[in-house]
Protein backbone atom coordinates (compact mmCIF):
# COMPACT_ATOMS: atom_id res chain seq x y z
CA UNK A 1 0.00 0.00 0.00
CA UNK A 2 1.26 3.53 -1.33
CA UNK A 3 1.20 5.73 1.88
CA UNK A 4 3.40 8.35 0.67
CA UNK A 5 0.28 10.81 -0.69
CA UNK A 6 -1.00 9.96 2.82
CA UNK A 7 -0.32 12.94 4.88
CA UNK A 8 -0.82 15.50 1.09
CA UNK A 9 -4.00 13.84 0.71
CA UNK A 10 -5.07 14.31 4.63
CA UNK A 11 -3.30 18.05 4.05
CA UNK A 12 -5.96 18.58 1.32
CA UNK A 13 -9.10 17.17 2.56
CA UNK A 14 -8.11 19.34 6.18
CA UNK A 15 -8.05 22.28 4.17
CA UNK A 16 -10.69 21.91 1.66
CA UNK A 17 -13.44 20.44 4.33
CA UNK A 18 -12.54 21.31 7.82
CA UNK A 19 -15.58 22.94 7.96
CA UNK A 20 -17.27 19.35 7.29
CA UNK A 21 -15.54 17.99 10.11
CA UNK A 22 -15.62 20.63 12.51
CA UNK A 23 -18.57 22.82 12.31
CA UNK A 24 -20.69 19.97 10.97
CA UNK A 25 -19.36 16.75 12.38
CA UNK A 26 -18.16 17.57 15.88
CA UNK A 27 -21.46 20.30 16.57
CA UNK A 28 -23.70 17.71 15.39
CA UNK A 29 -21.85 15.02 17.21
CA UNK A 30 -21.83 16.67 20.42
CA UNK A 31 -25.01 18.23 19.83
CA UNK A 32 -26.99 14.42 19.93
CA UNK A 33 -24.78 13.11 22.64
CA UNK A 34 -25.60 15.97 24.99
CA UNK A 35 -29.45 15.11 24.41
CA UNK A 36 -28.88 11.48 24.10
CA UNK A 37 -27.39 11.54 27.51
CA UNK A 38 -29.29 14.85 29.90
CA UNK A 39 -32.68 13.31 28.49
CA UNK A 40 -31.53 9.81 29.27
CA UNK A 41 -30.25 10.85 32.79
CA UNK A 42 -33.71 12.26 33.27
CA UNK A 43 -35.48 9.64 31.93
CA UNK A 44 -33.27 6.78 33.47
CA UNK A 45 -33.79 8.42 37.10
CA UNK A 46 -37.36 7.64 36.34
CA UNK A 47 -36.65 4.32 35.19
CA UNK A 48 -34.74 3.35 38.11
CA UNK A 49 -37.19 4.81 40.26
CA UNK A 50 -40.06 2.76 38.85
CA UNK A 51 -37.61 -0.54 38.73
CA UNK A 52 -36.74 0.02 42.63
CA UNK A 53 -40.50 0.58 43.95
CA UNK A 54 -42.60 -1.50 45.51
CA UNK A 55 -45.02 -2.54 42.93
CA UNK A 56 -44.66 -6.27 41.30
CA UNK A 57 -46.29 -5.63 38.11
CA UNK A 58 -44.52 -1.94 36.72
CA UNK A 59 -41.16 -3.59 38.22
CA UNK A 60 -41.49 -6.20 36.14
CA UNK A 61 -42.86 -4.15 32.90
CA UNK A 62 -39.54 -1.51 33.53
CA UNK A 63 -37.62 -4.20 33.42
CA UNK A 64 -39.09 -5.70 30.39
CA UNK A 65 -37.96 -2.18 29.05
CA UNK A 66 -34.73 -2.25 29.63
CA UNK A 67 -33.76 -5.66 28.84
CA UNK A 68 -35.57 -5.26 25.53
CA UNK A 69 -33.26 -1.74 25.04
CA UNK A 70 -30.09 -3.01 26.45
CA UNK A 71 -30.13 -6.67 24.73
CA UNK A 72 -30.86 -5.18 20.84
CA UNK A 73 -28.52 -3.60 18.92
CA UNK A 74 -28.78 0.05 18.70
CA UNK A 75 -28.54 0.10 15.33
CA UNK A 76 -31.93 -1.82 15.16
CA UNK A 77 -33.17 0.85 17.46
CA UNK A 78 -32.85 3.39 15.21
CA UNK A 79 -33.95 1.62 12.22
CA UNK A 80 -37.44 1.40 14.19
CA UNK A 81 -37.56 5.14 15.75
CA UNK A 82 -36.68 6.01 11.77
CA UNK A 83 -38.63 3.86 9.65
CA UNK A 84 -41.59 2.76 12.03
CA UNK A 85 -42.66 4.93 15.26
CA UNK A 86 -42.92 8.13 12.44
CA UNK A 87 -45.96 6.09 10.72
CA UNK A 88 -46.95 5.25 13.86
CA UNK A 89 -47.38 8.51 15.63
CA UNK A 90 -47.40 10.57 11.91
CA UNK A 91 -49.08 13.58 14.18
CA UNK A 92 -45.28 14.02 16.05
CA UNK A 93 -43.55 15.18 12.83
CA UNK A 94 -40.59 15.08 14.54
CA UNK A 95 -37.54 15.63 11.73
CA UNK A 96 -34.94 12.89 11.25
CA UNK A 97 -32.56 14.12 13.68
CA UNK A 98 -35.27 14.48 16.61
CA UNK A 99 -36.45 10.75 15.91
CA UNK A 100 -32.60 9.36 15.86
CA UNK A 101 -31.96 12.03 19.12
CA UNK A 102 -34.92 10.78 20.61
CA UNK A 103 -33.47 6.56 20.04
CA UNK A 104 -30.34 7.33 21.44
CA UNK A 105 -32.41 9.00 24.51
CA UNK A 106 -34.50 5.76 25.18
CA UNK A 107 -31.31 3.71 24.65
CA UNK A 108 -29.17 5.81 27.14
CA UNK A 109 -32.23 5.99 29.88
CA UNK A 110 -31.89 2.36 29.94
CA UNK A 111 -28.23 2.40 30.48
CA UNK A 112 -28.57 5.38 32.71
CA UNK A 113 -31.26 3.52 34.93
CA UNK A 114 -29.00 0.66 35.68
CA UNK A 115 -26.06 2.81 36.60
CA UNK A 116 -28.79 5.09 38.90
CA UNK A 117 -30.21 1.67 40.26
CA UNK A 118 -26.80 -0.31 40.63
CA UNK A 119 -25.09 3.23 42.50
CA UNK A 120 -27.77 3.07 44.45
CA UNK A 121 -28.31 -0.09 45.93
CA UNK A 122 -24.93 -0.53 45.87
CA UNK A 123 -24.85 1.63 49.26
CA UNK A 124 -24.50 -0.34 52.10
CA UNK A 125 -27.98 -1.12 53.68
CA UNK A 126 -26.93 -0.44 57.34
CA UNK A 127 -26.75 3.19 56.16
CA UNK A 128 -30.48 2.78 55.53
CA UNK A 129 -31.46 0.98 58.66
CA UNK A 130 -29.00 3.29 60.62
CA UNK A 131 -31.11 6.34 59.33
CA UNK A 132 -34.60 4.36 59.79
CA UNK A 133 -33.81 3.22 63.52
CA UNK A 134 -32.79 7.07 64.35
CA UNK A 135 -36.48 7.95 63.18
CA UNK A 136 -35.78 9.93 59.61
CA UNK A 137 -38.76 8.67 56.97
CA UNK A 138 -38.23 6.23 53.89
CA UNK A 139 -38.23 9.72 52.02
CA UNK A 140 -35.27 11.20 54.35
CA UNK A 141 -33.53 8.52 54.70
CA UNK A 142 -33.39 8.41 50.32
CA UNK A 143 -32.64 12.52 49.69
CA UNK A 144 -30.08 12.43 53.03
CA UNK A 145 -28.49 9.41 53.55
CA UNK A 146 -28.18 7.20 50.64
CA UNK A 147 -28.68 9.20 47.46
CA UNK A 148 -25.69 11.94 48.76
CA UNK A 149 -23.69 8.53 49.14
CA UNK A 150 -24.70 7.01 45.74
CA UNK A 151 -24.14 10.17 43.68
CA UNK A 152 -20.36 8.64 44.13
CA UNK A 153 -21.21 5.72 42.81
CA UNK A 154 -23.51 7.22 39.94
CA UNK A 155 -21.32 10.16 38.59
CA UNK A 156 -17.87 8.39 37.00
CA UNK A 157 -20.95 5.85 35.36
CA UNK A 158 -22.26 8.72 33.80
CA UNK A 159 -19.47 10.27 32.38
CA UNK A 160 -18.40 6.57 31.23
CA UNK A 161 -22.37 6.79 29.33
CA UNK A 162 -21.48 10.14 27.89
CA UNK A 163 -18.12 9.00 26.42
CA UNK A 164 -19.69 5.06 25.17
CA UNK A 165 -22.89 7.92 23.85
CA UNK A 166 -20.55 10.00 21.79
CA UNK A 167 -19.38 6.80 20.06
CA UNK A 168 -22.25 5.40 19.58
CA UNK A 169 -23.79 8.45 17.38
CA UNK A 170 -21.71 7.39 15.13
CA UNK A 171 -24.70 4.87 13.91
CA UNK A 172 -26.92 8.13 13.28
CA UNK A 173 -24.50 8.02 10.02
CA UNK A 174 -26.89 5.80 8.39
CA UNK A 175 -28.94 8.34 7.93
CA UNK A 176 -26.46 11.24 7.15
CA UNK A 177 -27.82 13.22 9.99
CA UNK A 178 -24.69 15.16 10.01
CA UNK A 179 -22.44 13.52 12.90
CA UNK A 180 -18.87 13.36 12.01
CA UNK A 181 -19.09 9.13 10.64
CA UNK A 182 -21.61 11.46 8.37
CA UNK A 183 -18.22 13.83 7.42
CA UNK A 184 -16.56 10.88 6.66
CA UNK A 185 -19.22 9.54 4.55
CA UNK A 186 -19.56 12.50 2.71
CA UNK A 187 -15.88 13.60 2.06
CA UNK A 188 -15.13 10.18 1.58
CA UNK A 189 -18.04 9.41 -1.06
CA UNK A 190 -17.18 13.00 -2.98
CA UNK A 191 -13.42 12.05 -3.05
CA UNK A 192 -13.12 8.94 -2.67
CA UNK A 193 -10.03 9.61 0.05
CA UNK A 194 -11.78 7.51 2.48
CA UNK A 195 -8.85 5.91 4.15
CA UNK A 196 -7.75 9.90 4.34
CA UNK A 197 -11.30 10.92 6.11
CA UNK A 198 -11.14 7.69 8.10
CA UNK A 199 -7.81 8.53 9.74
CA UNK A 200 -9.34 12.48 10.43
CA UNK A 201 -12.57 11.56 11.48
CA UNK A 202 -10.73 8.82 13.81
CA UNK A 203 -8.27 11.56 15.44
CA UNK A 204 -11.02 14.11 16.11
CA UNK A 205 -13.46 11.62 17.80
CA UNK A 206 -9.85 10.69 19.85
CA UNK A 207 -9.56 14.11 20.77
CA UNK A 208 -13.12 13.99 22.02
CA UNK A 209 -13.16 10.99 24.15
CA UNK A 210 -9.56 11.19 25.37
CA UNK A 211 -10.05 14.29 27.71
CA UNK A 212 -13.30 13.15 28.87
CA UNK A 213 -12.06 10.29 29.93
CA UNK A 214 -9.11 11.69 31.65
CA UNK A 215 -11.87 14.27 33.41
CA UNK A 216 -13.86 11.02 34.46
CA UNK A 217 -10.44 9.45 35.82
CA UNK A 218 -9.89 12.41 37.92
CA UNK A 219 -12.71 12.41 39.15
CA UNK A 220 -13.42 8.78 40.28
CA UNK A 221 -10.51 9.81 42.06
CA UNK A 222 -11.29 12.35 43.70
CA UNK A 223 -14.59 10.39 44.53
CA UNK A 224 -12.93 8.00 46.59
CA UNK A 225 -10.47 9.89 48.33
CA UNK A 226 -13.79 11.38 49.87
CA UNK A 227 -14.96 7.82 51.03
CA UNK A 228 -11.49 7.27 53.55
CA UNK A 229 -12.41 10.92 55.04
CA UNK B 1 -34.74 -2.06 68.70
CA UNK B 2 -37.16 -4.76 67.56
CA UNK B 3 -40.11 -2.87 69.41
CA UNK B 4 -38.51 0.37 67.94
CA UNK B 5 -38.95 -0.73 64.74
CA UNK B 6 -41.94 -2.29 64.77
CA UNK B 7 -43.31 0.78 65.53
CA UNK B 8 -41.50 2.41 62.85
CA UNK B 9 -43.20 -0.18 60.43
CA UNK B 10 -46.28 0.51 61.58
CA UNK B 11 -46.10 4.06 61.07
CA UNK B 12 -44.56 3.27 57.56
CA UNK B 13 -46.99 1.15 56.69
CA UNK B 14 -49.84 3.69 56.81
CA UNK B 15 -47.55 5.69 54.81
CA UNK B 16 -46.86 3.07 52.11
CA UNK B 17 -50.80 2.86 51.39
CA UNK B 18 -50.78 6.70 50.70
CA UNK B 19 -48.46 6.12 48.29
CA UNK B 20 -49.67 3.58 47.18
CA UNK B 21 -52.33 5.40 45.76
CA UNK B 22 -50.70 8.18 44.71
CA UNK B 23 -48.15 5.60 42.50
CA UNK B 24 -51.56 4.18 41.45
CA UNK B 25 -52.36 7.29 40.18
CA UNK B 26 -49.43 7.91 38.46
CA UNK B 27 -49.73 4.66 36.24
CA UNK B 28 -53.26 5.21 35.37
CA UNK B 29 -52.15 8.30 33.86
CA UNK B 30 -49.34 6.43 32.33
CA UNK B 31 -51.61 3.69 30.97
CA UNK B 32 -53.75 6.55 29.98
CA UNK B 33 -51.48 8.63 28.10
CA UNK B 34 -50.59 5.03 26.08
CA UNK B 35 -54.10 4.71 25.26
CA UNK B 36 -54.35 8.32 24.06
CA UNK B 37 -50.76 8.31 21.57
CA UNK B 38 -52.01 4.61 20.34
CA UNK B 39 -55.56 6.02 19.21
CA UNK B 40 -54.01 9.27 18.32
CA UNK B 41 -51.55 7.17 15.71
CA UNK B 42 -55.15 4.80 14.41
CA UNK B 43 -56.93 8.06 13.60
CA UNK B 44 -53.83 9.97 12.63
CA UNK B 45 -52.55 7.81 9.81
CA UNK B 46 -55.02 8.84 7.09
CA UNK B 47 -54.50 13.03 7.70
CA UNK B 48 -51.06 13.12 6.91
CA UNK B 49 -50.81 15.06 3.60
CA UNK B 50 -48.22 14.11 1.31
CA UNK B 51 -49.37 14.86 -1.76
CA UNK B 52 -46.84 17.97 -2.54
CA UNK B 53 -43.62 16.41 -1.87
CA UNK B 54 -41.86 13.77 -3.41
CA UNK B 55 -39.51 11.76 -0.87
CA UNK B 56 -36.73 10.19 -2.52
CA UNK B 57 -34.28 8.05 -0.69
CA UNK B 58 -30.42 7.98 -1.82
CA UNK B 59 -27.08 6.98 -0.41
CA UNK B 60 -25.21 10.07 -1.45
CA UNK B 61 -21.97 8.63 -1.05
CA UNK B 62 -21.69 7.62 -4.11
CA UNK B 63 -19.93 10.36 -6.64
CA UNK B 64 -21.25 11.09 -9.53
CA UNK B 65 -24.11 9.38 -8.97
CA UNK B 66 -25.21 10.63 -6.00
CA UNK B 67 -23.18 12.59 -3.22
CA UNK B 68 -22.82 15.98 -1.06
CA UNK B 69 -21.34 19.23 -2.37
CA UNK B 70 -20.03 20.02 1.03
CA UNK B 71 -20.00 23.95 0.31
CA UNK B 72 -23.75 24.07 -0.25
CA UNK B 73 -26.37 23.52 3.10
CA UNK B 74 -29.79 21.33 3.44
CA UNK B 75 -31.39 20.32 -0.04
CA UNK B 76 -29.17 21.71 -1.81
CA UNK B 77 -26.29 19.92 -1.04
CA UNK B 78 -27.04 16.86 -2.39
CA UNK B 79 -25.94 16.50 -5.87
CA UNK B 80 -25.24 14.14 -8.87
CA UNK B 81 -27.00 12.48 -11.84
CA UNK B 82 -29.41 10.46 -9.44
CA UNK B 83 -30.32 13.71 -8.22
CA UNK B 84 -30.70 15.38 -11.16
CA UNK B 85 -32.61 12.60 -12.05
CA UNK B 86 -35.14 12.83 -9.48
CA UNK B 87 -35.65 16.67 -9.31
CA UNK B 88 -36.69 16.10 -12.97
CA UNK B 89 -39.07 13.64 -12.00
CA UNK B 90 -40.40 15.88 -9.22
CA UNK B 91 -40.71 18.97 -11.34
CA UNK B 92 -42.84 16.96 -14.04
CA UNK B 93 -45.00 15.60 -11.26
CA UNK B 94 -45.12 19.06 -9.86
CA UNK B 95 -44.13 18.21 -6.30
CA UNK B 96 -41.10 19.45 -4.20
CA UNK B 97 -38.41 16.90 -4.31
CA UNK B 98 -36.95 15.86 -0.23
CA UNK B 99 -34.27 14.01 -0.63
CA UNK B 100 -33.86 11.42 2.16
CA UNK B 101 -30.43 10.68 2.83
CA UNK B 102 -29.15 7.35 4.14
CA UNK B 103 -27.10 3.93 3.88
CA UNK B 104 -27.57 2.60 0.33
CA UNK B 105 -28.88 -0.62 2.40
CA UNK B 106 -31.61 1.43 4.54
CA UNK B 107 -32.92 2.65 1.30
CA UNK B 108 -34.68 -0.08 0.02
CA UNK B 109 -36.04 -0.35 3.54
CA UNK B 110 -37.68 2.79 3.35
CA UNK B 111 -39.14 2.14 0.13
CA UNK B 112 -40.81 -0.71 1.58
CA UNK B 113 -41.35 0.89 5.05
CA UNK B 114 -43.04 3.62 2.97
CA UNK B 115 -41.32 6.31 4.19
CA UNK B 116 -40.42 7.61 1.14
CA UNK B 117 -41.98 7.27 -2.23
CA UNK B 118 -39.11 5.81 -4.50
CA UNK B 119 -35.19 4.97 -3.95
CA UNK B 120 -32.63 6.30 -7.03
CA UNK B 121 -29.85 5.49 -6.00
CA UNK B 122 -27.55 4.10 -8.75
CA UNK B 123 -30.19 0.19 -8.52
CA UNK B 124 -29.40 -2.05 -11.21
CA UNK B 125 -31.86 -4.26 -12.27
CA UNK B 126 -31.71 -7.65 -10.21
CA UNK B 127 -34.20 -10.37 -9.76
CA UNK B 128 -34.30 -10.46 -6.27
CA UNK B 129 -35.18 -6.79 -6.77
CA UNK B 130 -37.82 -7.23 -9.61
CA UNK B 131 -39.54 -9.73 -6.74
CA UNK B 132 -40.02 -7.66 -3.72
CA UNK B 133 -40.46 -3.90 -5.18
CA UNK B 134 -41.93 -2.46 -7.99
CA UNK B 135 -39.00 -1.71 -10.07
CA UNK B 136 -39.50 1.15 -12.96
CA UNK B 137 -38.00 1.44 -16.49
CA UNK B 138 -34.43 1.71 -17.13
CA UNK B 139 -32.66 4.80 -17.38
CA UNK B 140 -29.13 5.21 -18.87
CA UNK B 141 -26.92 7.63 -16.67
CA UNK B 142 -24.31 7.23 -19.74
CA UNK B 143 -21.90 5.02 -21.47
CA UNK B 144 -19.45 5.35 -18.90
CA UNK B 145 -21.82 3.67 -16.54
CA UNK B 146 -23.03 0.83 -18.99
CA UNK B 147 -19.57 -0.32 -19.17
CA UNK B 148 -18.61 -2.56 -16.41
CA UNK B 149 -14.41 -2.92 -16.01
CA UNK B 150 -11.74 -4.29 -13.44
CA UNK B 151 -9.29 -2.12 -12.02
CA UNK B 152 -6.01 -2.82 -11.15
CA UNK B 153 -2.68 -1.49 -9.73
CA UNK B 154 -0.63 0.35 -11.99
CA UNK B 155 2.42 -2.23 -12.10
CA UNK B 156 -0.21 -5.01 -13.03
CA UNK B 157 -1.50 -2.92 -15.72
CA UNK B 158 -2.24 -5.19 -18.76
CA UNK B 159 -1.32 -8.69 -16.77
CA UNK B 160 -5.23 -8.93 -16.74
CA UNK B 161 -6.66 -8.69 -20.53
CA UNK B 162 -8.92 -11.69 -20.64
CA UNK B 163 -10.89 -13.99 -19.02
CA UNK B 164 -8.64 -16.91 -18.17
CA UNK B 165 -5.79 -14.34 -16.67
CA UNK B 166 -7.98 -14.54 -14.12
CA UNK B 167 -7.75 -18.16 -12.81
CA UNK B 168 -6.92 -18.60 -9.31
CA UNK B 169 -6.54 -14.36 -8.61
CA UNK B 170 -8.68 -12.97 -6.23
CA UNK B 171 -11.13 -10.36 -7.25
CA UNK B 172 -13.20 -8.01 -5.17
CA UNK B 173 -16.48 -7.05 -6.12
CA UNK B 174 -19.30 -5.35 -3.96
CA UNK B 175 -21.54 -7.55 -1.96
CA UNK B 176 -24.80 -7.77 -4.33
CA UNK B 177 -23.96 -5.64 -7.03
CA UNK B 178 -23.74 -6.07 -10.09
CA UNK B 179 -20.44 -6.74 -10.53
CA UNK B 180 -20.23 -9.47 -8.37
CA UNK B 181 -22.66 -11.28 -10.27
CA UNK B 182 -20.51 -10.34 -13.76
CA UNK B 183 -17.67 -11.66 -12.11
CA UNK B 184 -19.24 -15.30 -11.04
CA UNK B 185 -20.75 -15.66 -15.18
CA UNK B 186 -17.92 -14.37 -16.79
CA UNK B 187 -14.90 -14.80 -14.49
CA UNK B 188 -15.92 -18.27 -13.21
CA UNK B 189 -12.02 -18.90 -12.33
CA UNK B 190 -11.57 -16.18 -10.12
CA UNK B 191 -11.84 -15.66 -6.26
CA UNK B 192 -14.48 -13.54 -5.94
CA UNK B 193 -13.91 -11.41 -2.39
CA UNK B 194 -16.99 -9.39 -1.60
CA UNK B 195 -16.68 -5.75 -0.41
CA UNK B 196 -19.11 -3.38 1.72
CA UNK B 197 -18.69 -0.54 -0.61
CA UNK B 198 -16.05 0.98 -2.93
CA UNK B 199 -13.74 3.58 -0.81
CA UNK B 200 -13.32 0.64 1.26
CA UNK B 201 -12.90 -1.73 -1.52
CA UNK B 202 -10.05 0.70 -3.07
CA UNK B 203 -8.35 0.80 0.23
CA UNK B 204 -8.12 -3.09 -0.09
CA UNK B 205 -7.06 -2.95 -3.39
CA UNK B 206 -4.12 -0.84 -2.67
CA UNK B 207 -3.75 -2.88 0.15
CA UNK B 208 -3.54 -6.48 -1.68
CA UNK B 209 -6.41 -8.45 -0.22
CA UNK B 210 -7.14 -9.13 -3.23
CA UNK B 211 -5.10 -7.71 -6.91
CA UNK B 212 -8.51 -6.71 -9.06
CA UNK B 213 -11.79 -4.93 -8.27
CA UNK B 214 -14.55 -4.85 -10.75
CA UNK B 215 -16.11 -1.62 -11.23
CA UNK B 216 -18.24 0.59 -13.35
CA UNK B 217 -16.30 2.50 -16.01
CA UNK B 218 -17.68 5.89 -14.63
CA UNK B 219 -16.37 4.84 -11.39
CA UNK B 220 -12.74 3.67 -12.43
CA UNK B 221 -12.48 7.19 -14.00
CA UNK B 222 -13.26 8.95 -10.85
CA UNK B 223 -10.82 6.21 -9.11
CA UNK B 224 -7.87 7.16 -11.62
CA UNK B 225 -8.42 10.84 -11.79
CA UNK B 226 -7.46 10.81 -8.04
CA UNK B 227 -5.09 8.30 -7.53
CA UNK B 228 -2.45 7.28 -10.12
CA UNK B 229 -1.47 4.18 -8.44
CA UNK B 230 -5.15 2.94 -10.04
CA UNK B 231 -5.05 1.47 -13.70
CA UNK B 232 -7.13 -0.47 -15.68
CA UNK B 233 -6.66 -4.60 -16.12
CA UNK B 234 -7.50 -4.45 -19.47
CA UNK B 235 -10.79 -6.55 -19.57
CA UNK B 236 -13.83 -5.58 -20.15
CA UNK B 237 -17.09 -7.65 -19.94
CA UNK B 238 -19.89 -7.82 -21.65
CA UNK B 239 -22.99 -6.59 -20.03
CA UNK B 240 -26.58 -7.62 -21.22
CA UNK B 241 -28.57 -4.19 -20.93
CA UNK B 242 -30.71 -4.76 -18.36
CA UNK B 243 -27.48 -4.97 -16.43
CA UNK B 244 -26.20 -1.69 -17.86
CA UNK B 245 -29.30 0.66 -16.86
CA UNK B 246 -30.26 1.62 -13.84
CA UNK B 247 -33.86 1.65 -11.97
CA UNK B 248 -35.90 3.59 -9.87
CA UNK B 249 -37.09 1.13 -6.93
CA UNK B 250 -41.01 1.56 -5.61
CA UNK B 251 -42.86 -0.13 -3.07
CA UNK B 252 -44.86 -3.49 -4.58
CA UNK B 253 -48.04 -2.18 -5.51
CA UNK B 254 -47.50 1.06 -6.58
CA UNK B 255 -48.57 0.34 -10.13
CA UNK B 256 -49.96 4.17 -10.79
CA UNK B 257 -46.78 5.74 -9.42
CA UNK B 258 -44.53 3.58 -10.95
CA UNK B 259 -46.52 3.97 -14.40
CA UNK B 260 -46.28 7.85 -13.93
CA UNK B 261 -42.73 7.51 -12.91
CA UNK B 262 -41.99 5.48 -16.70
CA UNK B 263 -43.97 8.08 -18.26
CA UNK B 264 -41.63 10.56 -16.75
CA UNK B 265 -38.68 8.87 -17.99
CA UNK B 266 -39.29 8.04 -21.53
CA UNK B 267 -39.72 11.81 -21.68
CA UNK B 268 -36.24 12.27 -19.98
CA UNK B 269 -34.90 9.63 -22.76
CA UNK B 270 -36.93 11.10 -25.97
CA UNK B 271 -35.22 14.51 -24.80
CA UNK B 272 -32.04 13.23 -24.54
CA UNK B 273 -30.52 14.78 -21.20
CA UNK B 274 -29.07 12.03 -19.40
CA UNK B 275 -25.42 12.38 -21.42
CA UNK B 276 -25.59 15.86 -20.52
CA UNK B 277 -26.93 15.44 -16.88
CA UNK B 278 -24.04 12.30 -16.85
CA UNK B 279 -21.11 14.86 -18.15
CA UNK B 280 -22.22 17.27 -15.70
CA UNK B 281 -22.21 15.17 -12.58
CA UNK B 282 -18.79 13.71 -13.38
CA UNK B 283 -17.52 17.61 -13.69
CA UNK B 284 -18.72 18.20 -10.48
CA UNK B 285 -17.29 15.10 -8.80
CA UNK B 286 -13.77 15.10 -10.50
CA UNK B 287 -13.96 19.28 -9.33
CA UNK B 288 -14.05 17.58 -6.03
CA UNK B 289 -11.08 15.12 -6.62
CA UNK B 290 -8.97 15.58 -8.93
CA UNK B 291 -8.11 19.45 -10.32
CA UNK B 292 -7.45 20.61 -6.25
CA UNK B 293 -3.77 18.93 -6.57
CA UNK B 294 -2.52 19.99 -2.94
CA UNK B 295 1.38 21.91 -3.27
CA UNK B 296 3.62 22.43 -0.01
CA UNK B 297 4.35 25.91 1.61
CA UNK B 298 7.36 26.20 -1.29
CA UNK B 299 4.46 25.76 -3.78
CA UNK B 300 6.04 22.34 -4.64
CA UNK B 301 3.40 19.42 -6.16
CA UNK B 302 3.69 16.32 -3.88
CA UNK B 303 5.40 13.49 -5.64
CA UNK B 304 2.47 11.64 -6.59
CA UNK B 305 1.10 14.47 -8.47
CA UNK B 306 3.97 15.53 -11.11
CA UNK B 307 3.08 12.60 -13.89
CA UNK B 308 -0.10 14.31 -14.14
CA UNK B 309 1.12 17.58 -14.39
CA UNK B 310 3.74 16.35 -16.93
CA UNK B 311 0.69 14.69 -18.80
CA UNK B 312 -0.68 18.05 -19.30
Amino acid sequence: MDLSLLGPNILRLLREYWQVFLLEGVVNTLKLTAIAVLFGVILGTLVAMVKMCRFRAARFLIGVYIEVIRGTPILLQLYIFYFVLPQLLPFLALSPFMWVALALCINSSAYVSEVIRAGIQAVDKGQTEAARSLGLSGRQTMLRIVLPQAVRNILPALGNEFIMMLKETSLASTFFLGDLMTSYLLVGGATYLRFEALIIVGVIYLCLTFPLSKVVAAFERRMARGTTD
Amino acid sequence: MYIYAAIMGNKSKKKEVRMSMKMKKWIALALALCLMLTALAACGGSGKDDSKTLKVATSPDFAPMAFVDTSKQGQDQYVGFDIMLAQYIADEMGKELVIMPMSFEACTTAVSMGTVDMAISGFSWREDREQNFNLSDFYYPGDNESDQVVITLKENEGRFAAAADFKGVKVGAQTASLQESLCQEQLPDCELVTIGDLGTGLLQLKNGDFEAMAVAKGQADVFMSNDPAVALSGFQFEVDEKYTANVIVLKKGADSLTEEVNGILKKAYDANVYGGWYEEAKELAMSATANEVSYDDEGNAPAGSESSSEAE
